[in-house]
């Protein structure tokens, strides 16, 4: 699990003082629907993807290869009344950082570093266990070992009024593991296997994420194991400050928590790279927010108000080493280990800038036949055609499809130029989007901007993978009528041969030659 | 007088030798690496031309090819051979079969069932055409029999001796194998056609084929191939100029110009039915207004159908465009039997008579 490695103690008191003003649960409850916990179906996925995600960073940090096994049970016969069970196999969480890793919200370490990043920033695994301290009013379950022998289990509860992290019944046990174990209790959710649901979450992980192991357990306690494709860790991003063009209003509103700088002028120089102090100038002008202020007061309005004024102003572009693809190789085992189709291929393309600078990197993955194309829609329901899934930086993007640019590239194809019916076609389309500076449409991060060169050069990607895919078609389809040509000729020019022989009341000539020569048959 | 044509067995002989050829000479591609090929003239109505000189249709230069390397012959290609082989079985046997026989006899072949009797018939069409030889020379028969004969004429089928004046008052019925007949005596001297099996009994119960030493053949419509073939052979065998007496109107025209020039249909095997020197001597439009004949109005089909006449190049003479627009304009027919107006005998006292001094140059019975 992701802990807290420095500044914890020191930024307690501070965070303490800030979250008087407004409390803990009051952010969260104002905030719960740009956080992802909004309905029943995404609440759950949600937990399960801030779980997951904090297990996986967690290993690969410590150079560790993931293995995750998420299980969900009912608790009784409530059926929007469960339990999420996230278990890893990462360095463990040294026991006095538990309350910090698990109970203080905004105290992630993520957002210092501000690099290239699967999650949901700053507000991660505490959101979730909030979330289950609201609805079910039970404390989150830790089990963690760092492999020292001794295993620490700890019921974890937020003190709302102090955002504190509590350990309640702690106690260790002997025993000889590694990693930890996170139990929440949540109601009002709802599970579904469908593609909002956590089994289609955990699959596209597993396909963006072919280092990983995932073992899942459904209510009904059907087991799945998405298996790993590859021994390779992917190399970490590099932490660099974040760009003013990439930044959400939730980031902001963390890193702001989290400064020494006195006043919010100082603090956007000193936390964001490109900042001046000419451009802090633009920023009060047209944001129309005091920049004079202490940051701990910034609010979500105004954290907003500077986010869209970041968007009109000109900065230096950021810099572009520290992207870190999947790579096509990569996305072509994780395809083939989950989907197991009969074509895959994939790309990885060259950098790009968008709004005159901001890099990115568009990756685009096509799998046909297998498993592939085959979407859950429901209970039970599976349907065929393509099916598009989307990922920023290895996430997935499983939520607001519809107002995504990689949802309009992949709709502005004509696939019938790459001999696809997409209503029919076995097609899993697999597109990722890597930037430090992803321009998601919204505080969810689930739907990418339409910006128009992110959205010319995934179309670009697809095609590519299109075109690959339309080769293997055509080939196909020669190789099939070959087949079927070769199977008629040995049907009927044996026949020729017979006859002609009764004919002149002759032996029978061999045949064989001719079929070679005429239907290519090696071995007729 | 055209060359005489070898009679059943020998063409047999001939089919034989053909399929045999044709056996040998894709054994020897076979042999050289090489598809075979087939070659059939083509049968599509563009390759029908009329041979002014022959006065019938006959199939124009083109032909297709089946070769054993295309996809989408090497089927029928096999059909083919499947078809060819069974000939040969049926002549080796010394059996017949008809197509409906062969069609169903398919159903074992290893070139699997024909789809339905119309293709099996194309393939042995093809065959006919590529060999040019008619289907009974193949040990295909026709379902119908052919038409009655009575008349001064001996005839041997096998060991059976048949005498076409004492084989009843229906005379001897055509066998579709009419090739395998040997003509032994033959006393008539020329051959009348009727259209119809009522004029055909008229004919026989007056004598006619005693008064005008001709063979009365009753066609029964549109004449049977077999009916064509005993014409054919009778006329070019036994030298005997052939009448033919059907109704006045376009249908009878019709029948009588099938035996004369043949079909466009049957284009690939026109120079063994058909009969050009064939005379009509039936009803015509002059006739109606000569005889003073009891009419029918002609219906919209007779006109249209006359019409149609006016443009085939088989009715390309004085005689039949003069009698087709004498038709159209009285916008009447009449059918040979309408001549009973003037009493029974009529037809074969004055009528026939008439007739047959026109075509022939000389009296009979004293009519004239």
């Amino acid at each position: 699990m992701k802990y807290a490695v420095n500044a914890m103690k020191t930024l307690a008191d501070e965070l303490f003082k800030d979250f008087r003003e407004h409390s803990v649960s009051e952010f969260f409850r104002k905030n719960a629907a740009m956080l992802g916990y909004t309905g029943k179906i995404r609440s759950l996925t949600t937990v399960v993807h801030e779980g997951v995600t904090n297990s996986i960073d967690a290993a690969e940090e410590a150079g560790i290869l993931p293995s995750i096994s998420v299980m969900i049970k009912r608790v009784d016969e409530n059926l929007e009344h469960l339990k999420v069970v996230i278990e890893d196999n990462a360095s463990g969480i040294p026991e006095e950082f538990i309350p910090g890793v698990f109970g203080k919200m905004l105290a992630g370490t993520k957002l210092h570093r501000n690099m290239q990043s699967r999650g949901q920033q700053g507000i991660g695994i505490v959101g979730s266990v909030m979330f289950g301290q609201i609805t079910s009013g039970r404390p989150a379950t830790v089990v963690t070992s760092t492999g020292n022998g001794e295993i620490v289990h700890a019921n974890v509860m937020i003190d709302v009024d102090k955002n504190e992290g509590k350990v309640l019944n702690g106690k260790k046990l002997k025993g000889d593991w590694q990693g930890t174990r996170l139990e929440l209790e949540l109601k009002d959710v709802a599970y579904v296997r469908s593609r909002y649901g956590p089994f289609n979450y955990l699959r596209m992980t597993a396909i963006a994420n072919p280092h990983v192991q995932i073992t899942f357990v459904e209510p009904d306690g059907t087991l799945t194991v998405f298996e790993r494709a590859t021994d390779k860790i992917p190399e970490r991003p590099k932490p660099m400050a974040p760009h003013p063009w990439g930044i959400m209003s939730d980031d902001l509103l963390v890193l702001a928590k989290h400064t020494k700088s006195r006043t919010l002028a100082g603090f956007l120089v000193a936390e964001l790279s490109r900042m001046t102090k000419g451009k802090v100038k633009e920023v009060q002008k047209l944001s129309g927010v005091d920049l004079n202020k202490r940051p701990s007061e910034l609010t979500w309005e105004e954290a907003e108000g500077i986010v869209s004024a970041f968007k009109q102003i000109k900065f230096m572009a950021p810099p572009t080493a520290g992207l870190r693809p999947i790579g096509a190789a990569e996305i072509e085992s994780g395809m083939r280990q989950i989907l197991n189709p009969e074509f895959v291929h994939a790309v990885t393309r060259p950098p790009k800038a968008y709004r005159g600078g901001i890099p990115f990197i568009v990756e685009a993955g096509i799998a046909y036949g297998g498993g592939a194309g085959k979407t859950a829609e429901g209970e039970g329901i599976e349907t065929e055609g393509l099916d598009l899934i989307r990922f920023a930086n290895r996430a997935p993007l499983v939520f607001d499809q519809g107002g995504c640019a990689i949802t309009s590239a992949a709709r502005s194809i004509d696939w019938r130029r790459y001999g696809v019916d997409v209503a029919t076609a076995p097609l899993t389309l697999f597109v990722n989007l890597v930037s430090a500076y992803v321009p998601y449409t919204s505080a969810g991060k689930q739907s990418i901007a339409d910006e128009p060169e992110v959205h010319e050069e995934v179309r670009a990607a697809i095609m590519d993978v299109a075109r690959e895919l339309r080769r293997y078609l055509y080939r196909k389809i020669r190789v099939k009528e070959r087949q079927q040509r070769a199977s008629i000729f040995e049907r009927y020019l044996p026949i020729i041969a017979k006859k002609a022989a009764s004919l002149v009341g002759k032996k029978e000539p061999d045949i064989k030659p001719l079929l070679k020569k005429v239907a290519g048959v090696e071995d007729a | 007088m055209p060359k005489v044509e070898g009679r059943g067995k020998e063409r047999k002989k001939r089919a034989e030798e053909k399929l045999v050829a044709l056996g040998a000479e894709i054994i020897e591609d076979i042999a050289r690496v090489v598809p075979p090929r087939l070659k059939i003239p083509s049968r599509s109505t563009s390759n029908i031309v009329y041979d002014e000189a022959n006065r019938y249709f006959v199939l124009g230069p083109h032909y297709g090819v089946r070769s054993a390397a295309s996809i989408k012959q090497v089927k029928k290609f096999a059909q083919t051979m499947c078809v060819a082989d069974f000939c040969k079985e049926l002549i080796t046997s010394k059996k017949f079969a008809t197509l409906r026989e062969m069609y169903y006899t398919a159903e074992g072949w290893e070139s699997g069932p024909f789809g339905d009797q119309g293709e099996s018939d194309a393939i042995l069409e093809d065959l006919e055409a590529a060999f040019g030889l008619k289907r009974e020379d193949l040990g295909l028969t026709p379902e119908e029999d052919g038409a009655a004969v009575y008349g001064q004429l001996v005839i041997k089928e096998d060991d059976v001796t048949i005498d076409a004046t004492k084989a009843g008052r229906a005379g001897y019925t055509i066998p579709p194998t009419i090739d395998d007949v040997e003509f032994v005596k033959c006393k008539a001297k020329r051959v009348i056609a009727v259209e119809t099996m009522g004029m055909y009994h008229r004919l026989v119960q007056e004598e006619a084929w005693k008064k005008f030493d001709a063979l009365i053949v009753g066609l029964k419509g549109q004449a049977a191939r077999a009916t064509r073939r005993f014409l054919k052979r009778a006329h070019d065998e036994l030298g005997l100029p052939v009448y033919l007496n059907c109704d006045g109107d376009p249908f009878g025209f019709h029948i009588a110009m099938v035996i004369i020039s043949g079909s466009a249909k049957l284009a690939y095997i026109n120079h063994e039915l058909a009969v050009p020197d064939a005379k009509y001597i039936g009803v015509t439009a002059s006739d109606i207004v000569e005889y003073e004949l009891p009419t029918d109005k002609l219906r919209e089909l007779d006109i249209a159908r006359l019409k149609q006449l006016q443009k085939d190049p088989r009715y390309n003479t004085e005689f039949w465009q003069g009698e087709i627009k004498k038709m159209l304009e009285l916008g009447k027919k009449a059918e040979q039997q309408a001549f009973a107006k003037y009493g029974l005998a009529y037809v074969v006292n004055k009528y026939l008579p008439a007739k047959l001094e026109q075509v022939e140059g000389q009296k009979f019975l004293g009519a004239g």
